[in-house]
Formats: C-alpha cells, structure tokens, sequence
C-alpha cells in the first residue's frame, strides 16, 4: 500500500512537472529543454530555505516557484526571440549551465554529495509523515497545477498562446505583443516546475544533482508528448505512463544501473515511436502535431 | 601561458573542428539539429572497441570498420526515420524531439552492453609522446592536429571545385530552389548524412584513440561542436575553424582561473553571450528569424 502511494505520489509530481510544461509545448509551440533544471531550482531553493534558515514547507515552496520563474528570465528573455530549434538549444545550453552549478557550486548546494535531511513538508507546524496525507498534499498540488495550466489555455491568454502555435507571425500581425505572451507563459511554466521541486525535495528528503539533468527534462518532453501535447488529459496520462513503466520493471526483477539504462532506451523508443506513428499522442486529437 | 597549453588548445579545436564539421554538413542540408549524432560518434568508438578487443582484429581494420558503421548508420538513420518523418510534414521540432529519443535509445544501448566506465583502445605500451618546446604531445594528438586541417581543406576543395560540392551548396543555401532546378534534394540529404556520419566516425575514433571512450562521450564532444557551429556560423568552414580555436582557447587558458568543473558552464556561457549579443555569428548569415 506504502508503494502505491509513494508511486501516486511520483505520478502527481511528474504530472506538475508535464502539464507545466504542456503549457509552452502544446499550447503554444515551444520546445524548451530546460524544464529540469527550474525543477531543481525549486528543489534546491525550498531544500536550503529549510535547513540552512528554518524556512516552513509553504513559504519554501513559494519561494521555490518565485525563484524559479525569475531565474527563468535568464533563458527566456533571449531565448524566446530566436527560431523554434534555437531557442531548444539555447534553454539546452541553460540546463546545462544549471546542472553545473547544482553539481560544483559545492558552497552551496554540496555538490554531488546532496542535500540530506530535508525536513516533511509541515503545514502550519504541523508535520506531515504519513504516507496518506502526503499522497493528499500531492494530488492538492498537482490538482492545482492542472485548474491553473486549464485555467489559462481556455482563457483568451490561453487563445493568443494557441494563435503563437499555429502562426506566430499572424498572431503578431493582428497587434499582439507575441514575446510578452510568451515570456510571461514560460515564467509561469518555470514556476509551477519549482514548486514540483519543493514537494521533490521535501517528499524524498534528499536531493542530489543528478535529478536534474538534460535527461530528465527529456523525460518530461516524452510524458507531454506520448500523452498528447495540448490535450487536456494528455500530460496526466504521460506522467502515469512514464512513471509505471519503470516501476513495473522493478516490479519484474530489473534493479540496478542496467534498469536505469533500459528505463531510458524504453522512455527514448515510445518518444520515437510515439513520434513516428502517433505523433498526437495517445489523448490527443488527431492531426495535431506538436 | 605554457606551450602545453597552447598544444592542449590545438588539440580539443581540431576535435571541435572535426566534429563540428560533421554535424554542420547533416545540419545545412537537413535544416534540424540532429542529436542522434552524438551517439553516431559513440557507436564508431566502441565498434572499433568490439573490433580491436573482443574480435582482436587489427587497429587499422578497427577503423575502418568503425567509421563504416558510423556512416551506415547515417544512412540508416535517414531512410529509416527522419525520411519518413518528412513526408509526413514533421517540422524541425518534432525531428529533434525523435533525434533526442534515438539518441537514448542507442546510447543506453551501448551502456547496457559495455557498461558505464571507460574503454580503452589504444595500445598503452604504444604511447609515445615527442617532447617540443616544452611542452608533451603524443602520436594520436599529433595525427589529430595534422588531419583536421588536411580534412577542412579536403571540404573546402570538394565543395569549390567539383560538382557534388556545387550541388551541397545548392541545397544547404535554398533547397526549395535547389528543388526546382532538378536536384533530386532527398538524395543529397542522404548523401550529407552519409559523409557527415562518416567523418564522425573518424573523429570518433581520433579522440577514444586519445582519451578512452565512455557511452557518453559522443554527446560530451557534439555539445562542444554545437556551440562551435553555431557560433562560428553552419556555412563557413573558416567560421568552423575559428570558433573552434576560440572555444577551446577559453576553456584551455581559462583553466588558469577557473577549475576544471566549469569549463561545461563556460562554453555555454560564450554560446549563450553570442546569441545574445551577436546572433549574426563570426562569418554565417544571421540566425535571428527574419521575421517582420
């Protein structure tokens, strides 16, 4: 039971983390592979609030989201001006960056070595140990994630942002201000993968660079895609798929670092294979493609 | 500043060079970056590996056959995905996204079966270095040196001079044109990733000669010639060069002040400033959409 909910658990994180960024590649066309690294920057952030100042579970993952969108400004403010594959490896180049920092501004973030002893998420002081309450605060957040990402791509924001997608130079020639829309979509997005972060890190207690990584915002690119970028149940669907494959590995005996590779030759196959015959994913409508 | 430095610098721009020659012929006729190359690289590495260790064929077969798999699976890669993809009106993001999943897939392969730690093919007892003004090079280092300039100047004369190359340039420059006037586009694109994987083939083999091979190398090195194409500009084979000498002059000299750890941080850091600042690039055409 303590495994369904810690693998519920996993699910609702991936699922802040797909549908964030569901709202920059399915609604409006992006393909930002920095997505990780605002996830750690949530993490990290909620994670030294909490040890190093006392910071509450709350206000650190306010803190996270804050921090997270305003250091995503950093990429997006000139990534967003340039072409569809440039600024896919201009927000590469910012993972990578970011991923550097986490692993040798050692003064800070230790390094490789981690950070251990995050305390439970507490609300109000009251801490949260049990597996069921921490299984209700995820689907909370991972709900209002999901109303908020809704919330946005069927409001006439979320129109322009679909207008962005299918012609950008057409949504500009009808007057609109086609990079405040966008940035202002990446900043949101960067921020709800930073309070994915704070739950990350509170929930596992120990985070170490190597959460944060190229590979992992691949991971989240597949869940959007496989589930149907721009649908509404497709990032959930993503997130719930991607996350059980590997843990049905588990399940048949597959541990260790061998599983680990096999877990990403699976997740990079369905991506391709997802691609080449149902590019629209598995909730998502027919001809669309991302 | 110290010759060895200097000789350092030499050697991780002609890797930079090569590599991103290779990747910059796929890219300027197939208009998308192709990730995938980065485990084309590892893949040549460690078929000359199986080839060399496991198979005890000699060095130079080794070779050979890595960097004939290397272009095959160019080849394959094209027919077998990316083609298809085209003719069903994939854009330039959804061929990255399938370049980003290939590569996994062949990457977590080649750890699957060799195993994450290095791989070496060298012969150790083999290693000889010439000393020169103080500074130490060893034999594949001065090979490196000398073949890439051999390599840029073998693409620069291919290009000007004979018909393949006019008909590169054709494509690369305006494809839709080069269309219109008969050149059968398809056949150039395979042709380009043909010749492109295949002289990563050889580049591959040049440095796993140099520093040992990991899963992971191909990407590591192909991050390096992504910034140097782009920075020095897809079309300009004297961008190439110069911006390989630049990006490995910071990361080498750069060393002085900085620890080894952020030299990643640094390259990118440069990609980032010129993209910012400069998006015209050293020598290319100006990446900034022409959009009104």
């Amino acid at each position: 039971m303590a495994y369904l909910e810690h693998i519920l658990i996993l699910i609702s994180i991936y699922t802040i983390l797909a549908i964030s960024l569901d709202l920059l590649v399915g609604h409006t066309g992006l393909l930002p592979i920095s997505h990780a690294a605002f996830y750690g920057i949530g993490s990290y952030t909620s994670a030294l609030l909490a040890i190093r100042l006392g910071v509450p579970f709350i206000l650190g993952l306010l803190a996270g989201m804050c921090i997270a969108g305003l250091l995503s400004l950093l990429v997006s403010l000139h990534a967003l001006r340039l072409r569809e594959d440039y600024l896919a490896i201009a927000t590469f180049s910012f993972q990578v960056i970011a991923f550097s920092l986490f692993n040798n501004w050692t003064r800070l973030t230790k390094g490789p070595l981690g950070i251990m002893g995050i305390p439970k998420p507490d609300i109000f002081g009251a801490t949260i140990n049990s597996s069921h309450l921490l299984l209700a605060l995820s689907i909370t957040l991972a709900g209002f994630s999901y109303a908020v990402i809704t919330a946005i791509a069927s409001s006439p924001f979320g129109r322009v942002l679909h207008a962005i997608r299918e012609d950008e130079l057409f949504a500009q020639s009808l007057g609109k201000n086609t990079f405040k829309y966008k940035l202002t979509a990446f900043t949101v997005s960067a921020a709800l993968a930073g309070a994915a972060g704070s739950l990350y890190a509170h929930y596992v207690t120990y985070i170490d660079p190597t959460s944060y990584t190229v590979p992992e915002s691949i991971l989240v690119i597949s869940m959007v895609i496989i589930g149907g970028a721009g649908s509404r149940w497709g990032p959930l669907v993503g997130a719930v798929t991607l996350v059980s494959i590997p843990e049905g590995l588990r399940l048949v005996g597959l541990q260790g670092p061998a599983a680990a590779n096999l877990r990403q030759m699976i997740y990079g196959a369905l991506l391709v294979v997802t691609i080449m015959i149902r590019p629209h994913g598995l909730m998502g409508k027919r001809g669309f493609r991302p | 500043m110290s010759t060895q430095t200097l000789l350092n610098t030499l050697i991780a721009a002609s890797e930079y060079a090569l590599v991103g020659l290779s990747f910059a012929i796929i890219y300027v006729v197939a208009r998308f970056f192709h990730f995938t190359h980065g485990a084309v690289l590892s893949s040549a590495a460690y078929v000359a590996y199986t080839a060399k260790a496991q198979l005890r064929l000699p060095l130079g077969l080794s070779i050979v056959l890595a960097i004939s798999v290397a272009g095959l699976l160019g080849l394959v890669l094209e027919l077998g995905v990316y083609r298809k993809l085209r003719r069903r009106g994939a854009t330039k993001l959804t061929l990255l996204v399938a370049s980003m999943g290939l590569y996994l897939v062949l990457q977590n392969a080649i750890s699957l079966v060799f195993g994450d730690s290095v791989r070496v093919l060298r012969d150790l007892s083999h290693d000889k270095s010439i000393v020169f003004y103080g500074g130490r090079i060893t034999n594949i280092q001065l090979w490196i040196i000398l073949t890439t300039p051999m390599i840029f100047t073998l693409a620069w004369a291919t290009l000007k001079f004979t018909r393949l190359g006019k008909i590169l340039r054709a494509v690369a420059n305006d494809s839709e044109l080069a269309n219109v006037v008969g050149i059968d586009v398809e056949k150039v694109t395979l042709i380009a990733f043909g010749v492109g994987s295949t002289l990563a083939g050889l580049a591959a083999v040049m440095i796993s000669l140099n520093v040992d091979m990991t899963p992971t190398m191909g990407m590591n090195v192909l991050m390096m010639a992504i910034v140097v194409v782009i920075i020095g500009g897809v079309k300009s084979l004297r961008g190439i060069a110069v911006a390989a000498m630049l990006l490995a002059a910071v990361r080498h000299f750069g060393l002085i002040w900085i620890g080894a750890e952020w030299q990643d941080t640094t390259a990118f850091l440069l990609l980032s400033a010129f993209l910012l600042w400069r998006p015209q690039r050293l020598f290319g055409l100006p990446l900034r959409r022409a959009s009104v």
